[in-house]
């Protein structure tokens, strides 16, 4: 078992302890037989996407923690912060601001944080953020519809 | 008509465009269209043209309208089924961009007139018809597309594909590329003149580098260089008288032994001088001297520390902090030269005559004769070169490449070392790699094992860079700094990280910065690597794996990181590479180098144009009317080529400029222009961010104090700069 191994495994055992994220961020797991491959399922509580669940990937670089880890969505949100591939553009791992100390804890949190409160003034689809900055209730209308049709069931617990 | 930029060209505010056609002396003006990167005119205009004719199209802006050119060259073309087509190279300085090439359509009324009598030979599926003026144009019934282009078969190597929403799109097989545009023999032809055309600028600028060597103005020069140094060589015994020779013996007697394959020699006149057998060299130098240093001085010296070495060959040691120099090493607190004196000031000019004047005295009679044929460059060159005997390597190169004829006076052993030094990033060979995604200087690839010759072929590209020194050639593919550290047998420190991997340098620093104790970061003295997919750990000292990092000795877990990132994967091929060039010259001639220095020696200097450079450099918290900036270009005019070369070395972490020029700069995010930015206390230094292509000036109070801060910055490369 080798360094950044080591560490992922403490992060992963205090994730899922995390008492922050008990609700908003489940069934978080490594891949069977890599440690640097995660996934897991963000479940928002603020509308409009409080009407499903979102799966994530996380993933880690072998020079972890010295390179930030990847995020992306595997289910297809809508959300001006995110683009039709599931890339985000989330400030705490872009490698200009990555800390080697942050956790990947945080991470998770940076980006509910950003789920539930678009940044439109960064964004990643230029058309979400038009709708989102101009008519912020088609922009909420739109964003239901479509968590309803395209995003994962909620766990019911 | 109309006119597209392509994505990285249009950027910043869109620019009033209109089109100019000029042609046999006359011009046609289309309207301004306002504020947009895809004006349309949609305006005709009838031309009486010939074969003969020269159309030229300019993009102008209305008000400053030199800024946008487009040179567009309309072959004659006698047959005349082509003139309705003009295939359009664009050229642009004022936007960066270096060219791009772009189809427009253009009738030409009076000159189709005969050209509509073959509808045959078309490709299957296509068709001929003619629009309600008569000009004819061809509708492909495999996509529902019409063109006025006639089209030809698709060039070999070349395959029509339907993408899954049913868009036609084209398959380069030759290169694995693709296109929405389908490909003809006229734009396959313009791709290839322009990269011909890149090429050639490419080798021009290469062969434009030189290198200030004394004694290159004429063989009255080199006469007297060669005579200083024959007194230089006396000067140890001649000019000291007999006090000297006991000083030398005793310092004989506390450098131990000489290394292995190592003789001294006493000649006629009652002079010391050493023998190498391994590569039958001599010099008068003491070998333990230059650098295979006593045990006590391998470590390294303190910060601001640098060793050099007098005119005469004496060690003396630099103090940057202070700025004071002195015989005694800091390291032991012995005095090296009891009597000397010396003063303070680089000699890069000294030590290349130094260098060669020991590439002179261990020339060899003869010459050695190199065959190698331009398809398979390598791998005859790698045959040759190890064949031989490595000593012989030192005779007069004589290259030739077969089936040409031409006598090699220089010219061709010059294309040799260039086109070689390409091969070197040979993906076949799996040997070097791009130090990052925007420095494009060469590392050894840590999965070069992948070849099974790797070693030896590092051992044959380790003579081939001991020969471009010695036979004062250049490559034109550098290796980054940290290599010519490792070259130089430097220590590696934080910084070195900074010039090929900004990401890992930053982390290092916020470790460096950060209260281990408030911030735990679960890390010990271990680290991950890969290989070849393969997760490996290797333990920075032993038991590593257990020693968490904390406060304590978090210095001493980066200094150890710092040399891992380096060596990780990459020693045994260092030490074949090394190997490989001391067989040809003994790595002690280098050692009055420091790293910059190096790769000028290798790499050659460009003739740097100031203004090309003032003019694609960008400022922030100042403005080009800054006094600071207008004394900075003061400065730059002032300094000699190598100086120059110097302080972009300082900025941009290499002495090399890409073909475009200043305007096409890379740094750690794509395209990043050489930028100034107000930054710091006027005591302060500057400082240099490579990844950025950043230099940190402070605001000085005046020219003199600017200069002096800027000079020393630049001429004192280790240390200081980096606090």
């Amino acid at each position: 078992m080798g360094a950044s191994t080591r560490r992922l495994q403490k992060e992963l055992a205090d994730i899922t302890k995390s008492e922050a994220l008990q609700r908003v961020f489940r069934d978080v797991q490594a891949s069977e037989n890599n440690i640097l491959a995660w996934s897991g399922l963000i479940v928002p509580e603020n509308p409009p996407y409080n009407k499903g669940a979102f799966r994530i990937n996380i993933d880690f670089p072998v020079e972890y923690p010295f390179k930030p880890p990847k995020v992306t969505f595997k289910t297809k949100i809508y959300h001006p912060n995110v683009d039709e591939k599931g890339q985000v553009c989330l400030p705490i791992i872009n490698p200009e601001n990555w800390k080697p100390a942050t956790k990947t804890e945080q991470v998770v949190q940076a980006l509910i944080a950003m789920v539930h409160d678009p940044e439109p003034e960064n964004p990643l689809r230029g058309d979400l953020a038009e709708e989102f900055l101009r008519d912020k209730k088609k922009f909420m209308k739109n964003a239901e519809e479509f968590t309803r049709k395209n995003a994962e069931p909620r766990p019911s617990d | 008509n109309s006119a597209k930029f392509v994505p990285n060209v249009a950027r910043g505010a869109p620019p009033d465009l209109l089109c100019e056609v000029a042609f046999d002396g006359n011009t046609k003006r289309t309207e301004t269209r306002k504020k947009t990167w895809k004006p349309a005119w949609n305006e005709d205009f009838n031309l009486l043209v010939t074969a003969r004719s020269k159309l030229d199209f300019k993009l102008m802006k209305p008000i400053r309208n030199k800024k946008l050119t487009i040179p567009l060259a309309a072959e004659g073309r006698p047959d005349g089924q082509r003139l309705g087509e003009l295939l359009v190279t664009l050229t642009c300085d004022q936007v960066n961009m270096s060219a791009i090439q772009q189809q427009s359509q253009q009738s030409t009324g009076a000159a189709t007139g005969d050209s509509n009598n073959s509808g045959e030979d078309l490709p299957p599926g296509w068709e001929m018809r003619r629009d309600a003026r008569g000009r004819p144009y061809y509708v492909d019934h495999n996509t529902r597309t019409t063109t006025w282009e006639r089209p030809s078969p698709l060039p070999p190597g070349w395959e029509r594909r339907t993408d899954p929403n049913g868009r036609t799109y084209y398959v380069d097989h030759n290169t694995r590329t693709t296109t929405w545009q389908r490909p003809s023999t006229n734009l396959l032809q313009a791709q290839q003149n322009f990269h011909d055309w890149r090429n050639a600028q490419n080798f021009q600028d290469f062969a434009n580098r030189f290198i200030n060597m004394p004694g290159a103005g004429g063989a009255g020069n080199a006469e007297a260089g060669s005579g200083s140094e024959t007194g230089n060589g006396t000067a140890p015994t001649a000019g000291t008288g007999g006090s000297s020779t006991t000083g030398s013996g005793s310092e004989d007697g506390g450098l131990g032994p000489l290394p292995e394959g190592w003789e001294k020699r006493i000649d006629p006149q009652g002079r010391a001088y050493f023998v190498n057998h391994r590569n039958r060299t001599t010099q008068w130098e003491d070998p333990r001297r230059l650098g295979n240093l006593k045990p006590d001085e391998e470590r390294p010296l303190p910060e601001g520390w640098e060793i050099r070495y007098t005119r005469e060959g004496l060690k003396y040691f630099v103090d940057h902090n202070t700025r004071s120099t002195t015989f005694t090493d800091p390291r032991t607190g012995i005095n090296v030269h009891p009597s000397a004196k010396m003063q303070y000031e680089r000699h890069f000019q000294w030590k290349l005559g130094q260098f060669r004047y020991h590439c002179q005295s261990n020339a060899l009679q003869g010459h050695v004769k190199i065959q190698v044929s331009r398809q398979n460059l390598m791998e005859d060159s790698f045959h040759q070169i190890m064949r031989i005997d490595p000593v012989d390597l030192r005779k007069r190169l004589y290259i030739q490449f077969k089936g040409e004829e031409g006598l090699d006076y220089g010219g061709l052993a010059r294309e040799w070392f260039f086109h070689l030094s390409h091969e070197l990033m040979n993906p076949m060979y799996c040997l070097f790699e791009y130090a990052s995604n925007n420095n494009y200087s060469l590392q050894i690839n840590p999965g070069s094992s992948i070849n099974p010759d790797h070693l030896q072929y590092f051992r044959f590209i380790g003579r081939f860079i001991a020969m471009a020194l010695y036979h004062g050639k250049f490559i034109d593919n550098g290796f980054t700094l940290p290599f010519y550290k490792m070259m130089l047998n430097k220590p590696l420190n934080l910084k070195d990280i900074e010039t090929v991997d900004n990401s890992y340098y930053n982390s290092l620093l916020s470790i460096r910065d950060s209260d281990l104790e408030e911030c735990d970061l679960g890390m010990y003295f271990s680290v991950d690597y890969e290989v070849l997919g393969e997760i490996r750990e290797h333990e920075l000292k032993p038991g590593g794996r257990d020693i968490p990092v904390n406060n304590d000795n978090k210095e001493e877990y980066i200094q150890l990181i710092v040399e891992w990132r380096f060596r990780r994967g990459v020693q045994e091929q260092m030490n074949a590479f090394l190997n490989g060039f001391k067989e040809v010259i003994p790595l002690e001639w280098l050692r009055y180098f420091d790293e910059r220095e190096l790769e000028l020696m290798l790499c050659g200097m460009q003739e740097i144009d100031v203004d090309d450079w003032e003019r694609s450099t960008i400022y922030r918290h100042y403005n080009r009317s800054s006094k600071q900036v207008q004394w900075l270009w003061r400065f730059i005019r002032e300094l000699d080529n190598e100086k120059r070369t110097r302080l972009l070395q300082f900025v941009t972490g290499t002495c090399r400029l890409p073909v475009g020029g200043f305007a096409e700069l890379i740094g750690s995010n794509g395209p990043q222009k050489f930028c100034v930015e107000k930054c710091g206390k006027e005591t302060s230094l500057p400082r240099s961010h490579t990844c950025f292509n950043r230099l940190d000036l402070p605001p000085y109070k005046s020219y003199e104090q600017l200069k002096e801060k800027l000079l020393y910055a630049i001429e004192e490369t280790e240390g200081f700069t980096q606090e």
